[in-house]
């Protein structure tokens, strides 16, 4: 029973210096001053659309252009704060989101399809 | 449907890589601790812990006009709350949406938090059996029948199971019917419930208010023999009464607001649209989604009961009873995970909810003068300390439970099985806590 307790002291002291170590390395660097545009690729084919789901880095305050490319006219719509709702037509349409100015996960969902197309990850 | 969340715009950020593995090794690290340096004797009693409210404040809330007060308010909401589900528009600028999802499921969290049984104090649906009650001459704490003991807390887990599922899975969930059907059922079970069991029914099986005074129960308010005490939350905690379903109830609000967090990671979105088999049946994602949700809750319960059970006891000790007798311990967890996944989502979809609820009938009307507010983003401009007070409540909401279990322990458990008895619910427990922060960090 001692020993246990001795061996249990023990674990704690060691887990406390890993936690200490990995607080220590909290250093992050700062995001680079003024990114490009970050244009997305969006093809719509029948139910089926890319990207699916998947996430994708935007900085703050960077330029977001969509390159829809569609069978079918539809809406998108982007659940920034406030949301956005964009159409786009049969053919290429270039959709033009602006920039966000805070962090967060922003949805790009297509509602006609019930699937999210892209998550901007903002920071 | 998948997260189409009608009401609230952009999520939090992903906590950092070095925030999630520095939260694991504090809970690890203070687990641990607490199991070498605590107290060997139980410290909490509950028939002496606590010492009396002060006076003044005794003499406010046990008053007539406090109760009659907070009464008139929860029934003000819930007539309004009415008004918009019979006469708004099947609009999501309805505040309805927003004040079932947002001011009822998650502001009673921090509200009973801070002041204690809320929802038992402004339950409109205890305030109509109060009335009934009274126009018939009865008494509203007695009814038909006896409360049948093995029924427990049962159907409030299962009425939770029934809100969550309307929230999380059911694909309609921002539609004004099926949320007034739901509330209409809500309110006429319990006024049923009421009439047949009396408040008990209330104290035990309505969803809202058995969370509510589950989550209370880490507030600093407690009662006993009906006298206000004031208590550390570790020493309200231990009062819980382990009655049956109570661990069903913490595995649907864990489970849940877990697989509210997973739902969203791209690991599970790729996966539902990435299958060919789920986009050819239109009917597999409410399916898939269901199972999950169903998945998460059992598989948290499971996880319990098992660090609870596996310990040696006295003989003639039934090892069944034990998960309940331990289930007040995971509610400090519930409450640090709930208040890391929601606590943006309040203030800014809470927000966003009173600025709606100005203008009911989406006509432009603006009844508290609160519709041209703006909401304020306010952390989503800090996104650093969001993500701080996200681990630091896990990791506090870990401490509590671990002590909160130690403290059973050495009350129930054979002297020689103390330590090692303890050993796989705080297995357990790590592993709900590093599983949370998981999911704030993929999610």
């Amino acid at each position: 029973m001692r020993k246990l307790r001795h061996l249990i002291a023990v674990l704690a002291v060691l887990a406390g210096a890993l936690f200490l170590t990995a607080c220590g390395s909290d250093g992050q660097a700062p995001a680079s001053s003024q990114p490009s545009t970050k244009t997305i690729d969006i093809k719509f084919e029948g139910k089926s659309v890319t990207p699916n789901g998947e996430r994708v880095n935007v900085a703050i305050g960077q330029e977001v252009k969509f390159v829809v490319t569609a069978d079918a006219p539809g809406e998108i719509h982007v659940h920034s704060s406030p949301e956005k709702q964009l159409e786009y037509g049969t053919g290429t349409t270039i959709l033009d989101l602006g920039s966000f100015k805070t962090a967060g996960i922003i949805e790009v969902e297509s509602h006609s399809l019930e699937k999210t197309i892209v998550q901007l990850e903002v920071k | 449907m998948i997260s189409a969340h009608g009401i609230g715009g952009a999520r939090d950020l992903p906590i950092s890589p070095e925030l999630a593995i520095a939260g694991a090794v504090a809970a690890l690290t203070i687990s641990f601790t607490v199991l070498a340096v605590a107290w060997r004797t139980p410290r909490y009693d509950a028939a002496t812990s606590g010492r009396p409210a002060p006076a003044w404040i005794v003499g406010i809330v046990d008053s007539t006009w406090w109760r009659v007060l907070w009464r008139a308010v929860g029934f003000v909401l819930f007539l309004y709350t009415a008004m918009v589900a019979v006469f708004g528009k099947d609009l999501l600028t309805n505040p309805l949406f927003g004040i079932f999802y947002v001011w009822w499921w998650v502001a009673l969290v921090p509200l009973s938090l801070l002041f204690g049984r809320v929802w038992r104090a402004i339950s409109p649906v205890r305030t109509i059996n109060l009335i009934f009650a009274k126009l018939s001459g009865g008494d509203p704490e007695t009814g038909v029948y006896r409360y049948p003991e093995w029924l427990g807390h049962w159907p409030a887990a299962i009425g939770l199971y029934a809100f969550v599922w309307m929230e999380l899975v059911y694909p309609y969930s921002t539609e004004l019917g099926p949320v007034r059907l739901w509330c209409a059922v809500y309110v006429a079970l319990m006024l049923i419930g009421g009439a047949l069991f009396g408040n008990v029914f209330y104290e035990r099986a309505d969803p809202f208010e058995v969370y509510s005074s589950l989550v209370a129960k880490l507030s600093v308010w407690g009662r006993r023999d009906g006298a206000l005490l004031v208590r550390s939350p570790l020493a309200n905690l231990d009062t819980v009464t382990p009655r049956a379903g109570l661990v069903a109830v913490t595995a649907v609000l864990f489970g849940s607001t877990a697989f509210d967090s997973f739902k969203d990671s791209t690991h599970w979105v790729t996966f539902l649209q990435g299958s060919d088999y789920i986009n050819n049946h239109s009917w597999a994602p409410t399916l898939v989604n269901n199972l999950a949700l169903l998945g998460f809750c059992l598989a948290v319960g499971a996880i319990f009961a098992a660090g609870t059970m596996l310990t040696g006891v006295e003989p003639g000790f039934r090892r069944r009873t034990l998960p309940g007798l331990f289930a007040h311990s995971i509610v400090p967890i519930i409450v640090g995970y709930i208040i890391a996944h929601y606590l943006s989502y309040l203030l800014e979809a809470g927000e966003a909810t009173l600025i709606k609820a100005s203008d009911p009938f989406s006509n432009g009307s603006n009844w508290f003068g609160t519709a041209n507010w703006k909401v304020d983003y306010y952390f989503a401009y800090h996104p650093t300390m969001l993500a701080n007070i996200k681990v630091l409540a896990v990791v506090c909401g870990h401490v509590v439970g671990v002590i909160a279990a130690h403290d059973r322990a050495v009350k129930l458990l054979p002297r020689r099985h103390q330590l090692t008895g303890q050993l796989p619910l705080l297995f357990a427990m790590v592993a709900f806590t590093i599983g949370g922060l998981w999911l704030l960090f993929s999610a």
